[in-house]
């Protein structure tokens, strides 16, 4: 298996866009290309389209060739979509990490797109809840808020996580965003803040919840071997794990335990031939407060049942034992289903790079992991990088 | 009986339920005469929630429809307070729950009528009860005993 490479990325501004799907597309086309001296868009020899839902936010099917068109490239060896919900992104770059590693692809361009604000937002609610199973839990009421409402109502029947500890990671996330010129959030929300947010689905407020987000973002592979010729400050993918269990809501093990997760955790720390003790700082799919915490659990950051302490007692934040989603996360930047994996890797480039604004700058930052949960977090998916070569 | 929004076939959650689209038609049907049923593998004697039309263990066909309990109690709890889909707009608010059924592993995730979010608590029990639309499909919730 040949060793792979991101070569450099770029995005689209997340938010409520004046702009349509295609648009974003290319805004994000225009962003990858400008960041990568000399990487011509006939080099590219394949385009992974990470998009969760256009035939739903954008009436639009057979997306990958359409972004190809938009952003300037004729693919020769592999052009495809990929559809995974909330991990659409992350699943673009495992594509073309595979088939750069297999030899099917030399020079591959990822590009991550969602349009989600749309004139009638329960067509959008609509759209969001067929991700779960719409027959039978959909039926039911069961959506995002709903599902990861369920999970906390749960977590803090099981360990004590208190409101307050939620509270305080939508704190945390939305004050790197403060740092970050292109996430839907800029502004400050302090804990009581979120506190006092109108109730979405109990126990989880509106600041709990992470946004409807239009964005998308791009980044280019190549193998290790040919890294340097694009940028001399290439990141690495060392390891990779994914895992699915179950999708009907019957069929779950836990509610407050992410055993999918796990799964994924374990293998992607193997692949890598590390453990999380070695992680420089973290990305994580913070959709809901309540899924940071049961994720630093379950990849393994503290021990479980203990997630709300490790944000109280700012373990979580720059300084603390592992910095986590320092572009702000979703809650922060929003999550444009289609480009949130993307931009996360897009973050730890920077931060291997040191470009990005001091305020959230991890010094020397080696090893980091990008994991997103999609669905009803029946699946998870985690790519871990490096700024070194494995 | 429930008001029906009329959507078009894809904004609508609700199943076309009668044998003409679907293999699990027995299910709907079941529903109507107020029987919870599901299918249960005779050959590898799988209990299926979802109901199936292939055993997702031994690939057979050769199912049968068995009864689920009627009674259950709250392993998690929520309510929909904003942000509802097309056609659950006039519904808000409502609770939702995990159901585990007495005796059985499933925690079936049900909307729970005639209570309110602030009086539900985990462990408290409930009963099976059914809706019939007005246009004349079915479904399950359930609703606090006593």
């Amino acid at each position: 298996m040949r060793k792979v490479a991101i070569v450099g990325g770029g995005l689209a501004p997340f938010g409520v866009r004046q702009a349509t799907w295609k648009e974003l597309a290319q805004e994000a086309g225009g962003a990858t290309f400008r960041d990568i001296k000399n990487l011509e868009r006939k080099d590219v020899d394949s385009l992974f389209v990470g998009a969760a839902m256009p035939e739903r936010f954008a009436f639009q099917s057979h997306v990958a060739p359409m972004v190809a068109e938009q952003v300037g490239v004729t693919p020769t060896k592999v052009i495809t979509r990929t559809e995974l919900a909330c991990a659409s992104g992350q699943s673009a770059i495992r594509m073309a990490y595979a088939c750069i590693a297999a030899g099917l692809s030399d020079i591959a361009l990822c590009i991550g797109v969602e349009k989600m604000n749309i004139p009638d937002p329960p067509e959008m609610q609509t759209s969001m809840a067929c991700v779960l199973d719409r027959e039978f839990d959909g039926v039911q009421g069961a959506s995002a808020p709903p599902f990861f409402a369920l999970c906390a109502n749960r977590h803090m029947h099981d360990y004590g996580t208190t409101r307050e500890q939620m509270a305080m990671v939508s704190a945390k996330n939305h004050h790197f965003s403060t740092t970050n010129p292109f996430a839907q959030f800029q502004k400050d929300i302090p804990v009581e803040k979120v506190l006092t947010s109108p109730m979405v689905a109990p126990p989880l407020r509106l600041f709990d919840c992470s946004g409807i987000t239009d964005g998308a973002a791009g980044v280019v592979l190549t193998t290790a071997e040919r890294a340097k010729e694009f940028t001399d400050t290439p990141m690495y993918i060392l390891g990779s794990g994914q895992c699915s269990m179950g999708s009907n809501l019957a069929n779950y093990k836990s509610f407050s335990t992410w055993f999918p997760l796990k799964e994924a955790a374990k293998e992607a720390y193997r692949s890598a031939k590390i453990g999380p003790g070695d992680l420089d700082l973290a990305e994580v799919h913070d959709c809901f407060t309540i899924s940071e915490i049961m994720e630093y659990e379950d990849l393994g950051f503290c021990e479980k049942g203990k997630g709300g302490k490790f944000i109280e007692d700012g373990k979580s934040d720059l300084g603390g034992k592992i910095p986590i989603n320092t572009r702000g996360g979703l809650l922060g930047t929003g999550h444009p289903l289609g480009a949130t994996g993307i931009a996360q890797a897009i973050e730890l480039m920077q931060q291997f790079r040191s470009s990005v604004p001091r305020q959230r700058l991890v010094d020397n930052a080696e090893i980091g992991m990008a994991h997103n949960l999609s669905g009803a977090a029946n699946v998870h998916s985690i790519l871990i990088y490096g700024r070194n070569p494995p | 009986m429930t008001a029906t929004i009329r959507l078009p076939y894809l904004l609508d959650f609700y199943p076309l339920q009668d044998e003409k689209y679907t293999r699990i038609h027995q299910f709907f049907t079941n529903l109507k005469v107020g029987r919870f049923t599901t299918t249960k593998c005779r050959d590898c004697e799988k209990l299926h929630w979802q109901p199936r039309a292939v055993c997702p263990d031994c690939g057979s066909e050769n199912l049968e429809w068995v009864d689920l309990p009627k009674t259950g109690e709250v392993h998690a709890f929520t309510a929909m307070l904003l942000g509802a889909p097309m056609g659950f707009e006039k519904d808000l608010p409502f609770v939702m729950a995990l159901v585990k059924l007495d005796g059985l592993d499933f925690k079936i995730l049900s909307r729970v009528d005639g209570i309110k979010h602030e009086d539900c608590k985990i462990g408290m029990r409930l009963k099976f009860k059914t809706v019939t639309r007005d246009d004349g499909r079915v479904f399950f919730r359930f609703e606090p005993i006593g």
